[in-house]
C-alpha cells in the first residue's frame, strides 16, 4: 500500500511537471509568430527580435487622428514624414515621437496658396528637400522644409508614354544625385524617372512579364475573338521603393508566384538582388491553403536598413521579412489582428531610432517594434560580417546560439571564424550545422590533408611491411612447392 | 530453398552479369536463374539505396535525413518491381514474348545488382571527398546506373527472344500497361470503399432505430 501511495505521488508529480513545462515555455509575449524558415525550408520557431512599444496616431500627437494615411519616411536629422492623405497634409513628427514639430497643410505657389490632394508618398531626399506625391493634383511638388516650394513636377512628355496617359503619382523617392524616382497608378511598364530639373528622362525596372509554355501554347491556338476576351497578361505594378547609401532602388511589387518580391535595381535598371539559397525573395515559402489567408505573400513596402539589410512588409498576413545582402532570411516577424502590433492593412515601413516602424492605412497608426537582444544581435553581427570583420562576429553569434540553437546563420559565422582559425575539426561541425556546403568542404579539405600530412609516413610503412611480408610468403610457398614436386616426381622416377 | 540461393545460383548471378547475353539465354531454357534470389537482390538494392541517401557525406548529399524512411522506400520498390514485371508480362504476352513471369522477374531483378555495389562504393567514396572532387561521386552512381540498364535491357530482350527496337516498343507499352494498372487499382480501391460505406451507413441506420 506504502509503494503504492508512493507511485500514485510519483505519477501525480510527473504529470504537474509535464502539464506546467509549456506554461514556462511561453515567456516570449509577442502577439505574431515569430520564425524563420530553415535550410530544408521547415518552418523553425525563433526568439522574438522585435517586440511591440507602442504607437504614434494622431490622437496621441494631439493634431487630431489621421485619415487613411499612405506613406511614412523619417528625414536625415530622425524627423518622421506622415502623408496623412485623407486630410491633405503632411505631419512631421520630431524624433521623439511625442510631439509635431509642424504640420504642412498649403505653401505659397505664385503667390497663391495652394494645398494637396489626396498626398499619398513622401520622402525626404539627402539634400533635406521634401517631396509629395501628389496624386490628385497630379503632380510632385518640391519643399524645402520650412514649408516653401521650390518647384512642382508635372505631365511628364515623351513618346514612350502611352496617349491620354494621366500622371498619378503613388510613390515618391530621391537619390542622392536628386533624381525622382516615381511610382504611378496604372503605369505597367515600370518607374517613372525624373531629373534633377523635374525632366522626364524614361522608365526603370520594368518587370517582365514571363508566360509559361502551357500559357504560350494556349495563346497560340485561341482566335482572335477568343483572345480579345482573355485576360490581359500585363506586368505587375510596383509597390513601395527605397534608396540605398550607393544609389541602388530596392522596390517592391506584388509578385504572383510569390519568388521575388523585391528587386534591387543599378542606375542601369537592372535587377541585382542576390536571392539566397532558397532563390526566393517573395516573403513566405509556404503559402498553401485555402482562404484569404493563403496564397504568396503580397509585398507592399520596402525599407533599406543599411550594412545590406533590408526588410519587406507583407500586406497578406501582416509580417516583416528581414534579408541580408545575400538575400538570407534573417528573421520574420508581426501578424494580421487588432490588437497592440498587429496590423489591419500595413502600407510601409521605416527605420527610425534603430526601431522598425509600420503605418497601418486603415487604423491610421504608426506601430514601434524595438529590436531585442536576439534581434540586435543578428543584426549587428550581419553588419560585421557585411564589413567583412567576421572574426568580431563570433562573440555575438555565440550568444545567439545561446538564445535560439537552431540559428542556421550563427553556425555558419562560428564554422567560418574557425576555419580561419585553423581548427579545422570544429569548423567543419559547425558549417555542417549551418548547412554551409561550400565553407564545409574547404573545410573538409584541409582537415583531410591535415590527417594525410600526419599518418602518411606510418600508412605507407604499413603497406611497405605488409607488401614485403606477402611477397616473402609467396616465394617461400612457390619453393616448397617445388621441393615437394621434386620430391613426388623424384619417387615416382 | 537451399537450392534457390544455392552457390551455383549465386555463381551463375555473376556470369550472368558479366555475361548478359549468353547468361540470360541459359536462365530462360535452363533454369539456371532463382526468383528468390532475384528479389533478395531488389531489396538489397532498395537498403543500398536508403543507405545512400542517408549516409553519404553532406558534401554531396541535398536529403533532408528526417525524410528518409527505409521501410517506405522498401515498399515503394518492391511495388515498382512487381508492376514492372505484371506490366512487362501482360504486354509481351500478347506480342510473343517467351518469357515467362519468372524469367522476367529474374531479369529485373538480376539488373538491379550492379547497383547495389556502385551506390555502397559511392556511398564510402563520399566521405573522402571536396565539393570540387564531386564529379567521380556522381560517376560512380552514373556508371552502376548504366550497367543495371543495359544488364536489364538485355536480359528483358533476352528472356522474350526480341530485337531490341521491339524490347523498347514493349517497354514502352509496359509503362502504358503500368498506368492502366494503377488506374484500375485506384478505381477499385475506390469502389470497395463506397460498397463498405453502403453497408456501413445501413448498418448505422439500422442501430440508431433499434
Amino acid at each position: 500500500m506504502k509503494f503504492l501511495k508512493k507511485l500514485s505521488a510519483l505519477f501525480l508529480a510527473l504529470v504537474l511537471l509535464v502539464t506546467g513545462l509549456p506554461v514556462l515555455a511561453l515567456a516570449d509575449d509577442v502577439p505574431y509568430d515569430t520564425y524563420n524558415y530553415d535550410y530544408w525550408e521547415n518552418i523553425v520557431r525563433i526568439p522574438a527580435p522585435y517586440v511591440p512599444d507602442g504607437a504614434i496616431s494622431g490622437v496621441s500627437l494631439n493634431c487630431g487622428a489621421f485619415a487613411s494615411p499612405q506613406d511614412i519616411c523619417v528625414a536625415p536629422n530622425g524627423d518622421l514624414y506622415v502623408a496623412d492623405t485623407g486630410h491633405n497634409r503632411i505631419v512631421v513628427v520630431d524624433g521623439t515621437g511625442r510631439r509635431v514639430e509642424r504640420i504642412i497643410d498649403s505653401f505659397e505657389n505664385d503667390g497663391e496658396q495652394d494645398t494637396f490632394n489626396a498626398p499619398t508618398g513622401v520622402c525626404v531626399s539627402e539634400n533635406e528637400q521634401l517631396y509629395v506625391a501628389d496624386r490628385e493634383n497630379q503632380r510632385i511638388v518640391v519643399l524645402e522644409l520650412d514649408g516653401t516650394l521650390d518647384r512642382i513636377v508635372r505631365d511628364p512628355q515623351s513618346d514612350v508614354l502611352p496617349a491620354g496617359f494621366v500622371f498619378k503619382p503613388l510613390k515618391v523617392s530621391v537619390d542622392y544625385a536628386d533624381r525622382i524616382y516615381c511610382i504611378a497608378q496604372n503605369m505597367f511598364q515600370g518607374i517613372l524617372v525624373f531629373e534633377t530639373d523635374g525632366q522626364f528622362s524614361g522608365f526603370f525596372g520594368t518587370i517582365n512579364v514571363s508566360l509559361s509554355l502551357w500559357e504560350k501554347f494556349w495563346k497560340k491556338i485561341a482566335t482572335k475573338e477568343e483572345r480579345q476576351n482573355q485576360t490581359l497578361y500585363i506586368a505587375t505594378e510596383f509597390t513601395g521603393m527605397d534608396i540605398d547609401e550607393s544609389g541602388f532602388v530596392y522596390a517592391t511589387n506584388i509578385d504572383e508566384a510569390g519568388k521575388q518580391g523585391v528587386r534591387r535595381l543599378n542606375p542601369r535598371g537592372e535587377d541585382v538582388i542576390k536571392k539566397g539559397r532558397n532563390e526566393d525573395v517573395g516573403g513566405d515559402l509556404w503559402t498553401s491553403g485555402s482562404g484569404a489567408y493563403a496564397g504568396p505573400s503580397q509585398i507592399t513596402d520596402v525599407v533599406y536598413r543599411g550594412e545590406g539589410i533590408f526588410s519587406l512588409l507583407d500586406r497578406k498576413r501582416g509580417r516583416i521579412f528581414t534579408y541580408d545582402h545575400e538575400g538570407n532570411l534573417l528573421y520574420i516577424f508581426g501578424g494580421l489582428g487588432t490588437q497592440e502590433g498587429t496590423f489591419t492593412t500595413p502600407v510601409a515601413v521605416e527605420q527610425w531610432n534603430g526601431e522598425l516602424l509600420v503605418l497601418d492605412a486603415t487604423r491610421a497608426e504608426i506601430y514601434r517594434f524595438a529590436p531585442t537582444e536576439y534581434g540586435s544581435l543578428i543584426n549587428q553581427a550581419v553588419a560585421l560580417r557585411y564589413d567583412g570583420d567576421e572574426a568580431l562576429a563570433v562573440p555575438l553569434w555565440e550568444r545567439v546560439l545561446e538564445l535560439d540553437e537552431n540559428n542556421e546563420l550563427a553556425c555558419s559565422g562560428i564554422g567560418k571564424a574557425y576555419l580561419s582559425a585553423g581548427d579545422n575539426k570544429t569548423a567543419m561541425k559547425y558549417l555542417k550545422l549551418g548547412m554551409n556546403r561550400d565553407y564545409y568542404s574547404v573545410a573538409f579539405k584541409r582537415y583531410r590533408s591535415e590527417i594525410l600530412r600526419d599518418h602518411l609516413g606510418q600508412a605507407l610503412t604499413i603497406a611497405g611491411v605488409a607488401l614485403v611480408v606477402i611477397l616473402a610468403a609467396a616465394q617461400v610457398r612457390k619453393r616448397t612447392r617445388n621441393k615437394k614436386a621434386a620430391k613426388k616426381g623424384g619417387e615416382q622416377g | 530453398m537451399k537450392a534457390a540461393f544455392g552457390k551455383d545460383k549465386w555463381q551463375y548471378l555473376l556470369y550472368t552479369i558479366s555475361h548478359p547475353v549468353d547468361g540470360f539465354y541459359w536462365i530462360r531454357h535452363q533454369d539456371r536463374g532463382s526468383v528468390p534470389l532475384a528479389v533478395l537482390l531488389v531489396i538489397c538494392f532498395s537498403l543500398c539505396f536508403s543507405v545512400n541517401r542517408i549516409s553519404a557525406s553532406f558534401i554531396v548529399n541535398d536529403v533532408e535525413p528526417a525524410t528518409v524512411d527505409s521501410l517506405q522506400e522498401l515498399s515503394g520498390v518492391l511495388l515498382l518491381y512487381g508492376l514492372l514485371c505484371v506490366g512487362n508480362w501482360s504486354i509481351t504476352c500478347l506480342m510473343n514474348g517467351s518469357g515467362r513471369m519468372k524469367d522476367i522477374a529474374i531479369a529485373i531483378g538480376y539488373g538491379c545488382a550492379p547497383m547495389i555495389p556502385a551506390l555502397l562504393l559511392a556511398t564510402l567514396f563520399s566521405q573522402f571527398i571536396t565539393v570540387e572532387e564531386g564529379a567521380f561521386y556522381y560517376l560512380i552512381i552514373g556508371l552502376g546506373v548504366a550497367y543495371a540498364v543495359v544488364v536489364m535491357l538485355l536480359g528483358i530482350r533476352q528472356v522474350h527472344d526480341y530485337t531490341m527496337g521491339k524490347t523498347l516498343i514493349t517497354l514502352f507499352l509496359t509503362f502504358v500497361a503500368i498506368l492502366f494498372i494503377l488506374f484500375v487499382s485506384l478505381l477499385l480501391i475506390d469502389l470497395i470503399g463506397q460498397v463498405y460505406n453502403f453497408f456501413r451507413s445501413i448498418y448505422t441506420e439500422l442501430v440508431f432505430r433499434m
